[in-house]
């Protein structure tokens, strides 16, 4: 299916790993904000695209769901890591950390001119 | 891994869509309540509080949407939408559907079944294990000069080639050896009654070389073979028939010929045996008993297994891995040649050079050689019925497109790509080549059994993958075709996507109507090679019914016996002398007589006999002579002409001095100046000599279709070796009523004695041109499908634009035109393209006739009758396809047709 690697995809799946890795169990409400938070408000999250995202990560076996109770006692749909969603927070973790190191030894040089 | 499962999960969330919507909308709704919440918190208004959470959301309906297309596979979805709108549209529309799924069908079908005959005959790799090794040996010289042969000139070895060859191990793993017992069947007998199967001696590495496994028991070994065990194995259809799958079977013992023989085992199911059109019922070792000759020939010094100069065995080798078919001849020649030499030493090397073929195993060998061209001609016919099949139905789908041409233009103003739209028009393809193919599948299935039937090919035309594969690839063409035809369609209705025209424009495009011009006079070519084929082949079919045979069929009957319980050539004599006389006492009865080949069946004995004692020297084109053994008044019963000198009389026995009769052919080629009477043939083998007293009339012998040859007529009481012998009575009355009388007669005799395949000697002849019959029917059925194809597609078409034209043609008229200027404007467009179609197919009609000349029989492939029969079909198939449409035209009354603009 011709899904496209769009950077900004890739990577809020990745934020929406890494949050609930950190997090534990949360609603996409929650996993919004938080990203939002961690941002530091730089990054504007449309909460629209978040919701398909999270059903891409489920279909794909990184993340489950199910029905629980907010801290308000309101219904909320939470989301968890799986097994196979820890792993892959980890080869992502990883690639990333590789890409960036690729792209600031590009930019290192760059900067010693200006 | 991941994609693949959420493409699964994708695919089931096409299903039970309310669930899922419900769910999502109240995850929505919860996202929007602790938004909305917290905004509060934050002191904002209740109406502010909610605004910011849905801007946030970027819209509820939107967020709705991106989720559902995540949620299931959209294109999935459309695709369902798109089958059930065509075939909504199909089922409004049940006489256009019906005909080009029929269409197709016919079409699809027929071209399967061919196939399916192709494929067991020609393509189909035997059933066992590497079958890309085994290889059949052939002689494409035939066997040297005087050497004794069966007939079967190109496939049997004598012995000691067979021995040779054997060793060869470089080239072959295995080699094996096998020969029936008989043309036919062989009588048999388990328990108490007697009965018939066919029967093959094979090598005692016939099993193991081939691989063939088996149900039950053993097969044969090595000193089965060379100590002639009276061993046999079933097969698995004879054990599953005759011993009804019991394991009992093994270790009963079943008389061959009147031997006892002991059943060891039984092959695996599907193995039917090798090389003929036939199932093999038994297989025994080779053997040397005289009764178990190969062929069921007379035994004598010359024709006994392993008698050198006897040359009977069908060989087919398992090649060693790696070794190619060149590879394997280089290393066989030499010891074949050595081997070709023994057992006729006298023989003269610069007459003859022995040659050795080898042929993959593929099909059936026998029915291959004989069938090979006439499935290709009939394959090729049907695929031209099927191109025309396909024509028709895209000319349908393209006139009903053009139709449709509004609704396009309607449907791409409100926004429908020109994509969607072409995959509306491909599902309405698809789905009516499926259906179509279906149908063709069940039509193929009783079709192919039909033909297997019809054709006297005991095996299975089974439906296997291959076959399968080939209805697939057909279809998958006939939709990709169909999903041209509407390219055009959607093309053009995106290009003029306008709704301003009323009726159609008189001024069409000029291109299009070319088009499908074109394409009806392609259709009128192949209908002109189709007729012409299908001209040709049932003209050599008449041929072969009018043919003079030279003899009188009528009140002809011939069955034949086998003396059980004679044990010398004195016995059998007497044995067939007492019947002769049995029958002539049946009442009804006029004539009888005796032949050792019964005419007709395409057996028969050849040699070179030796004249005066001189060996006549040439090709066996040349002096080769056939004979056939005879009883008493043979040519008064068969009612051939007597020439010169006298028939074969009852005073001809075995110790008068020895006779024979020749036929004109062999008097004018071997005696072209004086009478042949008196003088002496034979006499340099070990029987003989024979004086010659009769001269006969040429009349056929083998087949109907057989050139004169030199024939010879032994009294059968006078030969060496008295073969089983054919039985020929002549009435004035039935010929098929005397039967249950002679039945009695013959249980008088003995009460073992059974009545083989007693027929009309009429039917024996007909069946010797079964097969021409055959194919002349199949390619008649084809050219007239052809033609009511054709006919079909050009009225469509020549309605379809009549109709179109309506409002042109009242206009021509209130102008003046007359009705007949009408009619002819219709007939003129039809007459114009079949000229077009015969310009084009008078070519290929006449390559296609060359390429099919070795099926006609008396008719030169330019035969002119045949082909005016099928320019005139032409030409009729085109009138009366456009006389209606030409009526039609001509009827426009032009107040209505200028009122409906």
């Amino acid at each position: 299916m011709g899904e496209k690697k769009d950077v900004w995809q890739g990577t809020l799946a990745l934020m929406v790993l890494k949050t609930l890795q950190a997090m534990g169990p949360l609603h996409g409400y929650g996993i919004a904000r938080r990203i939002e938070q961690t941002s530091g408000d730089l990054l504007i999250v449309n909460y629209g695209t978040l919701y398909p995202a999270l059903l891409k990560l489920e279909q794909e076996g990184y993340i489950s769901s199910e029905w629980g109770v907010s801290d308000n006692n309101r219904k909320a749909k939470y989301y968890k890591l799986t097994r196979a969603g820890r792993k892959q927070l980890n080869k992502e973790e990883r690639d990333w950390e590789q890409t960036t190191a690729i792209l600031a030894r590009f930019l290192a040089p760059g900067e010693e001119r200006s | 891994m991941r994609r693949l499962r959420a493409l699964f999960s994708r695919l089931g969330g096409a299903f039970n869509k309310k669930v899922r919507d419900a769910e999502f909308s109240a995850e929505m709704e919860s996202h929007l309540a602790m938004h909305i919440e917290d905004n509060l918190r934050a002191g904002m208004s209740k109406e502010q509080a909610r605004r910011e959470a849905i801007m946030k959301l970027g819209g509820v309906e939107q967020t709705n949407e991106k989720y559902r297309e995540r949620r299931g596979l959209p294109i999935l979805e459309t695709t369902v939408q798109d089958c059930r709108y065509a075939f909504r549209l199909l089922r409004k529309n049940p006489g256009f559907t019906l005909v080009a799924i029929l269409t197709l069908a016919l079409g699809i079908g027929g071209n399967t079944a061919m196939f399916s005959v192709m494929n067991s005959v020609l393509l189909r790799n035997l059933p066992l294990p590497h079958p890309e090794q085994l290889v059949h040996l052939t002689l494409p010289n035939d066997q040297p000069p005087g050497a004794w042969n069966t007939g079967d000139g190109d496939t049997s070895f004598s012995d000691p080639e067979f021995e040779a060859l054997r060793q060869e191990r470089n080239a072959f793993s295995d080699l094996m050896a096998y020969v029936p017992l008989a043309a036919g069947k062989t009588p048999v007998r388990i328990g108490q009654d007697p009965e018939e199967a066919a029967v093959d001696m094979v090598s005692g590495n016939f099993f193991s070389g081939l691989g063939a496994g088996f149900s039950l028991g053993r097969g044969f070994a090595f000193e089965d073979e060379r100590g002639h065990a009276p061993i046999a194995v079933l097969s698995y259809a004879y054990w599953t028939a005759r011993f009804g799958s019991k394991n009992s079977a093994i270790g009963q013992t079943i008389y061959v010929k009147s031997v006892p023989i002991t059943i060891v085992g039984v092959a695996g199911p599907g193995f039917y045996g090798l090389d003929r059109g036939n199932a093999t019922d038994l297989w025994i070792p080779l053997q040397n008993r005289p009764e178990l000759n190969a062929w069921g020939n007379p035994p004598s010094m010359n024709t006994l297994y392993g008698t050198p100069k006897w040359w009977c065995l069908r060989l087919i080798g398992r090649l060693q891995p790696g070794v190619s078919l060149p590879q394997a001849l280089v290393i066989l020649d030499p010891p074949f040649q050595r081997a070709a030499w023994i057992g006729v030493p006298d023989a003269d090397p610069k007459n003859f050079k022995p040659l050795l073929a080898l042929v993959p195993a593929r099909g059936i060998q026998v029915v291959r050689d004989q069938y090979e061209q006439p499935i290709e001609v009939l394959m090729a016919m049907v695929a031209l019925v099927l191109l025309i099949a396909c024509t028709n139905v895209a000319m349908l789908l393209v006139a009903r497109n053009s139709a449709r041409q509004r609704e396009f233009a309607v449907r791409i103003s409100l926004g429908a790509g020109t994509g969607r739209l072409l995959r509306q028009l491909l599902a309405e393809s698809l789905l009516l080549v499926g259906a179509g193919a279906l149908l063709g599948w069940f039509f193929a299935v009783s079709a192919s059994s039909a033909l297997a039937a019809w054709s006297q090919i005991e095996l299975p035309f089974s439906l296997d993958r291959s076959v399968l594969l080939f209805t697939f690839g057909i279809s998958l063409a006939c939709a990709v075709v169909f999903g041209l035809a509407p390219l055009r369609n959607v093309l053009s209705a995106s290009a003029n996507a306008t709704l301003k025209t009323s009726n159609a424009p008189s001024q069409r495009s000029k291109r299009s109507s070319w088009a499908g011009k074109l394409l009806v006079a392609a259709q009128m070519a192949l209908c002109l090679t189709l007729l012409l084929g299908a001209g040709l082949l049932v003209r050599s079919l008449r041929n072969y019914e009018t043919l003079p045979l030279g003899l009188r069929t009528q009140g002809l009957l011939v069955f034949g016996t086998s003396p059980l319980n004679t044990h010398n050539d004195d016995e059998k004599t007497l044995f067939y002398q007492r019947l002769v006389q049995r029958m002539r006492a049946v009442p009804g009865v006029e004539f009888v007589t005796l032949l050792g080949n019964r005419l007709g069946s395409g057996w028969s004995d050849n040699n070179v006999y030796s004249i005066d004692g001189v060996k006549p020297s040439g090709s066996w084109e040349q002096i080769g002579m056939r004979s056939n053994d005879v009883g008493p008044d043979f040519l008064h019963t068969l009612g051939v002409p007597l020439l010169e000198g006298r028939d074969i009389t009852d005073a001809d026995g075995r110790q008068a001095p020895r006779v024979v009769v020749v036929n004109e052919t062999f008097a004018k080629r071997f005696f072209p100046a004086n009478s042949p009477l008196g003088h002496i043939v034979g006499g340099v083998e070990a029987e003989g000599p024979f004086t010659i007293v009769g001269v006969a009339a040429d009349s056929k012998y083998t087949t109907v279709g057989e050139r004169a040859r030199p024939v010879l007529y032994f009294p059968f009481s006078q030969r060496s070796s008295v073969s089983d012998m054919e039985v020929e009575v002549h009435t004035s009355g039935d010929p098929l009523a005397l039967i249950p009388n002679l039945r009695v007669a013959l249980r008088e005799m003995d009460p073992n004695l059974p009545m083989q395949k007693p027929l009309t000697q009429r039917a024996v002849f007909d069946e010797s041109f079964s097969q021409p019959r055959l194919f002349a029917r199949l390619a008649m059925f084809f050219g007239l499908l052809a033609a009511l194809l054709v006919a079909t597609g050009l009225y469509g078409t020549l309605a379809y634009r009549v109709s179109r034209r309506t409002s042109e043609i009242g206009v021509r008229m209130a102008l003046g035109a007359q009705r007949s200027r009408v009619l002819w404007m219709v007939l003129e467009e039809s007459l114009l393209v079949s000229a077009i179609g015969i310009g084009v197919g008078l070519p290929l009609a006449t390559g296609g006739a060359h390429w099919m000349r070795a099926m006609l029989f008396g008719v030169a492939p330019g035969d002119a009758f045949s082909f005016m029969c099928a320019l005139l079909g032409v030409v009729f198939v085109a009138l009366v396809a456009s006389a209606v449409p030409a009526r039609r035209a001509a009827s426009v009354d032009p107040i209505v047709a200028l009122r409906y603009e």
